[in-house]
């Protein structure tokens, strides 16, 4: 027994041993190892050729859409279709961009929190409707302390009205003033997103390039950077599935549709934000945006497990692919083609699923 | 007795023949801290990115885990003028439109860069005296916290205004600190403001671990109390005692910058109505509802049910706490050395454990928050010169350091204290005076090495 004891004792020893010198060999892997470079390739490609990208892209659409509501005539239809237009094109990188919703677009800095100024939810149609019909100034200042009239959604009801029927004879010079203020706004902050992202502006593509280097402050590991992307994605998924299907789908009394819960319903587009927020997740996973094909998170995966890298594409793909065969609008789907917005709905889940589990718990061995 | 002897060499031997770097480790005498990893208990995350503060408890589950996830949406809801078919109750008048806006990621405000845009950070007012059961004595006409936003078409009771001022201090080594002091005025009133106002800014604070810090018992926060200094180490410690609107009666406060809220529920319903003007079964009266700015004119009190305000003050009781980081770092542990032989730890607590709860995540845990939460006096330099319950103008409730070193990552900066002054931790400690005077002076007095091995040790928390 005593033997034992000693057995155990030294057995202890060595455990110790190991566990206090193992952290070294897996946290900070040495400059030769391969891995280290496929690490920091995947996290350039992502911070440069998707993120960086994805953001540029919102900064012009979002310009586009502020020079369309510079036009905006009354009683000038095609000057009203332009800015709608150009509002869902500008939606489409947002929308995309969602699946890496950290760092700056959530930090409270020099002009707040730039996510909820640019997509706050629901907005507030008293305030709107009062400041229409009031005689006051429309400007920034105005918009900074009436967050639920302002971004996305306050130009979506402006735009479209709440039937979605609005046509240009419709318009009020308040109405105008409001769009163009709005929109200015918006572009604002897309501008002012990129550019801290930037490599010549604030550089936050940075903290993901050298992510693990002696002097990262923000990821201290590459791991801990290659994590956030996956959270990024895995909480993306949620949100579609859990929050914008389910309380749509099923966020009435009694379980039933609830179409006041459609986020983009003025519109009727909440469809491509749905499919949008997935080819986010899958730029992220692929590395790739509008036709680039750069380096992502499937080049780790496949290192290790190129069959859990094969499922998880195919189910991206296929949750893509379930959104958009829902037929006609979200709006009217949530009614009429309720089994299809659910299967949608559970093919997220699953994307959501294997993302937070498996992928996650692989990636966080690294 | 030689065999334990014998096991310890062997052990020694092994242990210093990690690395070069650590062959002093053995024979400096430094702080294990390994048990302190789980810094929430079982709650415990791992997690170093800006989801740090986001995660449900691992151990939460059932109707927990779905009443959380049920919270987390809530959380997030931003609310508008009623009436509205979603999330109508916003105002009259409020500070801020969303738990998230204020406590974004679950995290810290930053000071605002515009002092009137919607922000994190809000005005407590109040006139000499003492209103029933002890509360502050509210500002006719505006009551205890000042709203400086209204929904369009209302007038705020009043907007914000701040002078910085700048003072310089010097450490040991050479380096100077300038450490900025905002202090705030009113502008701007609906009516004429009395002469003789209190006001006390506040930032809002993380919110996970809420749930662990709840569950202590009342006997061990009151066990560490040293109301006359009894001991003579210049620390005293006292408890806040507070009302209790739930429970109708005085409690332990634990919650707030002064310890001024008895329970998650009530800081959350305080937060609801006061925050964003939505009334709930806990306060089921706008804030202003005797004002001319204050009343909707509608006949819809509460503005939410009571299983969405249950559901958010649950849900911030099971937010996993994030782990310890970097334990093992030998600049850590000298760190964490120097925190105990400055006198840190004698406020900042390191180790808590939680009582039996009705919430099983958080049931008999043990975890390291570093909070005695009690009431210190922190000197005149961080007075507001208002009392809030038996919390005169300098006693502040020792914060909880868990997380602190990830602020950056989840929230962008590094703003600390109550009113957001501090850039960083080192302008955090050089503001503690009072009772913490001596903790600061050593402090001051550390070398360089020293001195960044304790805030490498602040930053693994």
């Amino acid at each position: 027994m005593k033997i034992d004891i000693l057995k155990l004792g030294i057995l202890t020893a060595f455990v110790i041993t190991i566990l206090s010198c193992s952290p070294n060999t897996d946290d900070i892997v040495s400059p030769t190892d391969k891995n280290l470079e496929v690490y920091k390739a995947v996290l350039t490609n992502i911070g440069n050729n998707v993120i960086s990208e994805t953001l540029k892209d919102f900064s012009l659409k979002a310009n586009e859409l502020k020079l369309a509501s510079d036009n905006l005539i009354i009683g000038n239809n095609a000057t009203l279709t332009a800015v709608k237009n150009a509002w869902l094109a500008a939606r489409v990188p947002w929308e995309k961009s969602e699946s890496f919703a950290f760092g700056p677009v959530l930090t409270d800095g020099a002009i707040g929190v730039i996510d909820i100024a640019v997509d706050s939810w629901p907005v507030n149609t008293t305030s709107i409707n009062l400041i229409l019909s009031s005689s006051t100034v429309i400007n920034t200042a105005l918009l900074n302390t009436n967050n639920e009239a302002r971004g996305f959604h306050t130009i979506e009801y402006l735009v479209w009205g709440t039937l979605g029927t609005k046509t240009a004879s419709d318009l009020t010079s308040r109405d105008v003033l409001y769009i163009k203020a709005t929109c200015a706004d918006l572009a604002f902050r897309a501008i002012s997103l990129y550019n801290y992202w930037l490599e010549s502006q604030d550089n936050y593509v940075a903290n993901l390039i050298n992510a693990g280097q002696p002097n990262s402050t923000i990821y201290t590991t590459q791991k801990s950077a290659i994590i956030e992307l996956i959270d990024g994605t895995s909480g993306t998924a949620d949100e579609v599935a859990n929050s914008k299907i389910e309380n749509a789908l099923n966020g009435g009394a009694g379980g039933t549709a609830n179409p006041d819960l459609d986020e983009s319903q003025y519109s009727q587009s909440s469809k491509f934000d749905l499919a949008n927020n997935l080819i986010g997740i899958q730029n992220i996973y692929l590395g790739d945006y509008n036709g680039w094909d750069g380096k992502g998170l499937t080049d780790i995966v496949k290192m290790r497990k190129p069959d859990l890298d094969a499922i998880v594409r195919f189910k991206i793909s296929e949750a893509i692919d379930a959104i958009n065969v829902i037929s006609g609008t979200f709006a009217s789907a949530i009614f009429n083609d309720r089994l299809a917005v659910a299967n949608a709905q559970n093919k997220v889940l699953e994307v959501q699923q294997l993302l937070d589990g498996d992928i996650k718990d692989l990636l966080s061995k690294l | 007795m030689k065999k334990n002897v014998f096991l310890l060499v062997i052990t020694t031997l092994f242990l210093s023949s990690c690395s070069k770097n650590e062959d002093n480790e053995v024979y400096e005498d430094l702080p294990n801290l390994s048990e302190r990893q789980l810094a929430g208990g079982a709650t415990t995350i791992f997690s170093d990115n800006s989801n740090a503060f986001s995660t449900v408890a691992p151990n939460a589950t059932g109707t927990d885990f779905a009443n959380h996830a049920f919270g987390d949406a809530q959380f997030e809801q931003a609310f508008v003028t009623a009436p509205a078919t979603v999330n109508g109750g916003l105002g009259n008048i409020f500070n801020n439109t969303s738990c998230v806006s204020c406590h974004v990621k679950d995290g810290r405000s930053a000071f605002p860069s515009t002092i009137n845009n919607l922000s994190g950070l809000l005005l407590r007012g109040s006139v000499p005296g003492v209103s029933i059961n002890g509360s502050p004595n509210p500002i006719p006409g505006f009551g205890t916290q000042i709203q400086n936003q209204a929904v369009f078409g209302s007038v705020p009771e009043a907007r914000y205004q701040y002078n910085l001022t700048i003072t310089n201090e010097t450490l040991a080594d050479g380096t100077v600190v300038s450490l900025r002091k905002p202090v705030f005025t009113l502008v701007d009133s609906y009516i004429a403001l009395p002469s003789n106002i209190m006001l006390s800014p506040r930032i809002a604070t993380p919110v996970f671990g809420l749930g662990l810090l709840e569950a202590i018992s009342e006997v061990n926060i009151l066990l560490k109390q040293d109301i006359n200094d009894s001991d003579n180490d210049g620390i005293s410690g006292k408890a806040n005692y507070v009302w209790d609107p739930v429970l109708n009666q005085t409690k332990l406060g634990r919650f707030g910058w002064k310890a001024n809220s008895s329970s998650v529920l009530v800081q959350c319903a305080g937060a609801y109505v006061e925050d964003m003007g939505v009334t709930n079964y806990v306060f089921p009266n706008e804030t202003g509802f005797d004002q001319s700015n204050g009343q909707d004119g509608l006949n819809d009190d509460p503005e939410i049910s009571s299983s969405i305000l249950n559901a958010v003050a649950l849900y911030c009781k099971t937010l996993a706490v994030p782990a310890a980081r970097n334990i093992t770092s030998i600049e850590v542990r000298r760190g964490a050395k120097t925190f105990e032989e400055i006198s840190c730890v004698k406020c900042h607590t390191p180790k808590q454990q939680s009582s039996f709860n009705a919430i099983a995540s958080i049931s008999n845990q043990t975890f390291y928050p570093y909070t005695d939460l009690l009431l210190h006096d922190m000197g005149t330099g961080l007075s507001d010169y208002r009392p809030d319950y038996l919390a005169n103008g300098s006693e502040w409730k020792t914060r909880p350091l868990w997380g602190i070193g990830l602020t950056q990552i989840v929230n962008g900066h590094t703003n600390f204290l109550h009113d957001g002054r501090a850039r960083n931790i080192t302008e955090a400690i050089l503001w503690h005076g009072g009772e913490a005077q001596n903790s600061k002076e050593k402090f001051k007095q550390l070398s360089t090495q020293k001195r960044n091995e304790l805030l490498a040790f602040i930053n693994s928390l």
